[in-house]
């Protein structure tokens, strides 16, 4: 009897193999434009199809400007996004093009499709597929061999079953605070390469309190702390957002109710199971920024940049390359930082919740002279749900520029992009070097505190801001 | 994919740790859509000069080396042996780094610490591409690494049939043994088509589909 939601979810794809190699069946894919064109190329090479078309959702995302999406200036860029098209058509697959409706970021409408379903397999190749473990899929990214070997047999061949670790969040988190506070406090607890070999199961109060936007906030970001993929058992909450909204590809009517009354068994029976680990308390935190180059090396707002010497799972080398990057002295208060640039977007921080949040720290102020915001809504879905309840006015009137969706700041490989040496708040998951623009500075926040950051013009302390209002 | 069996080349040697794939390869060189040319975008913002990275639309035309990055050293010049720190290819699933490390002329690399040394995904990523990967003990790895600081290139033997890496040393040779589990061991030696092995159970996958409940095998099924 399999102990874990993730020893479950395994045991159900296994088509064939041992302990030592399993061969998984994949039950979603989802492919984007940039991970995708070696992959078709292959399966023409080879004279393949797509074995499984209806299981098989893609989009652009990554390169889509979002001032225009339809009007893709860069040349490589285009070719890339032309290039997702005549693949989809050439082997039968449905495409969210933008424009569509349902065009988005491929984490961000997959659960808005009804694409995402507890107890399934998903794979993309993208490291933040384990965004989908919030409703207790086992969802991980792929690279384009990969990609290539699902499309072709709509499976997967693992190695042996990687461990579980058991990240267990009590406590109720206080006013101000949201999930990316929690992730990014136990990245910094266990390292970026904390959960190398491990799928993390996140259980206890302040999870399943979480909304699923929440759930999925947090398990976006498991792959920084180098796990395979993160999941949270499903329950009444995520019954709800299945059952609930346009979602075309959810089961429906009789089909739902036997999916539900299985669901409910897709949990860990006795959390003394996991391989490893990690409690966490939710009511001690304070709001999260980092100051370095991974999504590690993090402190509380009201903190310093540590001294080089004074840095978890770094050594004193690595660490004092990182404040060089990040043009920072150790010692100074991170309240003290000024900002260029606030990014409140991407597929960790870019759906309704988030721009609600932002909204409620713009509404009635101004961004800070010399500051630059964006606000790129994760889908075409989350733009169209943020007109309906006027958070673009909101955006507008504070003077943060309200854009078109997808990945945008994220990663660069479209128009917005930090020059060398800005420096950025941003709600996004990864501050590498180079990651938002060569030569550009991240720092990783929650959407409450990018906000905070573009009316300040430096880091802030949201809470503060929060309690003027009160 | 290629088989591999043995390789016999010099060390470089990288000594950070958490080397991430956007270091490895910038983002913006992922709107290629080809599946060759990233060799020389290998550590593109790194190895050059400042502004001396190769355009994303012309990648062969890089500018001067940055003297300062550890693998433009000269006696690396030739290295086929990547020596590096623990959790290298951390971040993004993008297959293209290991396509750059590949395609720069590496055939091995090396890291420190089991179940630590690689990142999942990129490791994955790499032994679908015949590079191997080799997890060292922290002592062991220290030695090769120790090794790869000499003055002039270092010559070392990978077998990965019988699972030894021998490195000559400027003070003389040693031998350590490294593991990698069989099913991707033997998947190397062998060359083997992944796809092409996986359709050997093709019964098995549709055995499994017909078995599958409709929630899961009908996209918005209702009844």
């Amino acid at each position: 009897m399999p102990a874990t939601l993730f020893d479950k979810v395994w045991d159900r794809h296994v088509v064939t193999g041992d302990d030592q190699t399993a061969l998984l069946y994949i039950d979603r894919h989802l492919v984007h434009e940039v991970t995708s064109p070696q992959a078709f190329e292959g399966l023409r090479l080879a004279g393949r199809k797509v074995r499984r078309p209806d299981l098989t959702f893609a989009t652009p995302d990554h390169n889509v400007p979002t001032d225009n999406q339809l009007d893709i200036r860069e040349p490589m860029s285009r070719r890339q996004v032309e290039t997702l098209r005549s693949n989809c058509r050439e082997f039968g697959l449905t495409l969210y093009d933008v424009g569509s409706g349902r065009q988005g970021i491929v984490h961000v409408i997959g659960p808005e499709l009804g694409i995402t379903l507890p107890g399934l397999t998903i794979v993309c190749g993208d490291s933040h597929t384990s965004t989908h473990g919030a409703f207790g899929a086992l969802a991980f990214g792929i690279g384009t061999s990969e990609v290539e070997h699902v499309l072709a047999t709509q499976t997967l061949m693992q190695g042996a079953r990687p461990k579980s670790l058991g990240i267990e969040v009590m406590g109720r988190l206080p006013e101000g605070l949201g999930p990316k506070d929690i992730i990014l406090a136990i990245i910094r607890r266990i390292g970026t390469g904390g959960g190398t070999g491990c799928v993390i199961e996140y259980h206890g109060s302040a999870i399943s309190s979480l909304s699923m936007e929440g759930r999925m906030t947090i398990c976006n970001m498991s792959i920084e702390g180098g796990a395979r993929a993160g999941l949270i058992a499903p329950d009444e909450t995520t019954f709800e957002y299945i059952a609930t909204g346009e979602r075309p590809f959810a089961p429906r009517g009789q089909a739902l109710e036997a999916a539900i009354a299985d669901w409910k068994t897709l949990r860990t029976e006795d959390s003394s199971q996991f391989d490893e680990r990690v409690s966490i308390d939710a009511s001690r935190l304070v709001p999260q920024v980092t100051w370095g180059t991974n999504p590690g090396m993090t402190v509380d707002v009201t903190a310093r940049v540590p001294e080089p010497d004074d840095v978890p799972f770094a050594s004193k080398e690595d660490a004092r390359r990182a404040l060089d990057y990040m043009g920072l002295q150790p010692g100074t208060p991170i309240m003290d930082i000024p900002v260029d640039v606030v990014f409140i977007g991407s597929c960790t921080n870019g759906r309704i919740e988030d721009l609600r949040v932002a909204a409620r720290v713009f509404a009635g102020r101004k961004v800070a002279p010399g500051v630059r915001a964006l606000v790129v809504p994760g889908s075409e879905a989350v733009r169209a749900q943020a007109h309906a309840e006027g958070l673009d006015r909101v955006f507008e009137a504070a003077g943060a520029e309200w854009r078109l969706s997808g990945c945008s700041m994220c990663l660069a490989m479209n128009p917005d992009k930090l020059t060398p040496g800005q420096r950025a708040a941003s709600t996004s998951n990864r501050n590498f070097e180079g990651r938002q623009g060569p030569g550009g500075r991240t720092h990783l926040v929650s959407p409450a505190m990018a906000a905070a950051a573009a009316v300040t013009g430096r880091f802030a302390d949201v809470r503060q801001l929060l309690d003027q209002e009160a | 994919m290629k088989a591999f069996t043995k390789e016999r080349g010099t060390l470089a040697l990288l000594d950070w740790s958490d080397v991430n794939t956007d270091v490895i390869i910038p983002a913006r060189y992922l709107k290629r859509i080809e599946r060759t040319g990233y060799g020389p975008l290998l550590f593109a913002d790194k190895r050059y000069v400042a502004g001396g990275a190769p355009p994303v639309d012309d990648p062969v035309k890089g500018g001067a080396l940055d003297t300062a990055f550890p693998l433009n050293q000269p006696k690396y010049e030739k290295a086929s042996i990547l020596v590096v720190g623990k959790n290298f290819g951390c971040g993004s699933s993008r297959e293209h780094a290991v396509w750059a490390v590949e395609q720069a002329g590496f055939r091995v690399m090396i890291a420190p610490g089991k179940n630590e040394g690689f990142a999942d995904i990129f490791e994955g990523n790499a032994l679908n591409n015949g590079l191997l990967v080799v997890e060292l003990s922290d002592d062991d790895w220290s030695k090769v690494a120790q090794a790869a600081r000499a003055d002039a290139p270092i010559e070392a033997d990978v077998d990965l049939g019988t699972n030894v890496l021998k490195v000559f040393a400027a003070d003389g040779a040693f031998s350590v043994r490294f593991d990698l589990a069989e099913g991707p061991r033997q998947k190397l030696l062998k060359g083997l088509d992944a796809i092409g092995e996986t359709l050997q159970h093709a019964m098995a996958i549709s055995r499994y589909e017909q078995g599958a409940p409709p929630w899961a095998a009908r996209p918005g099924v209702s009844v």
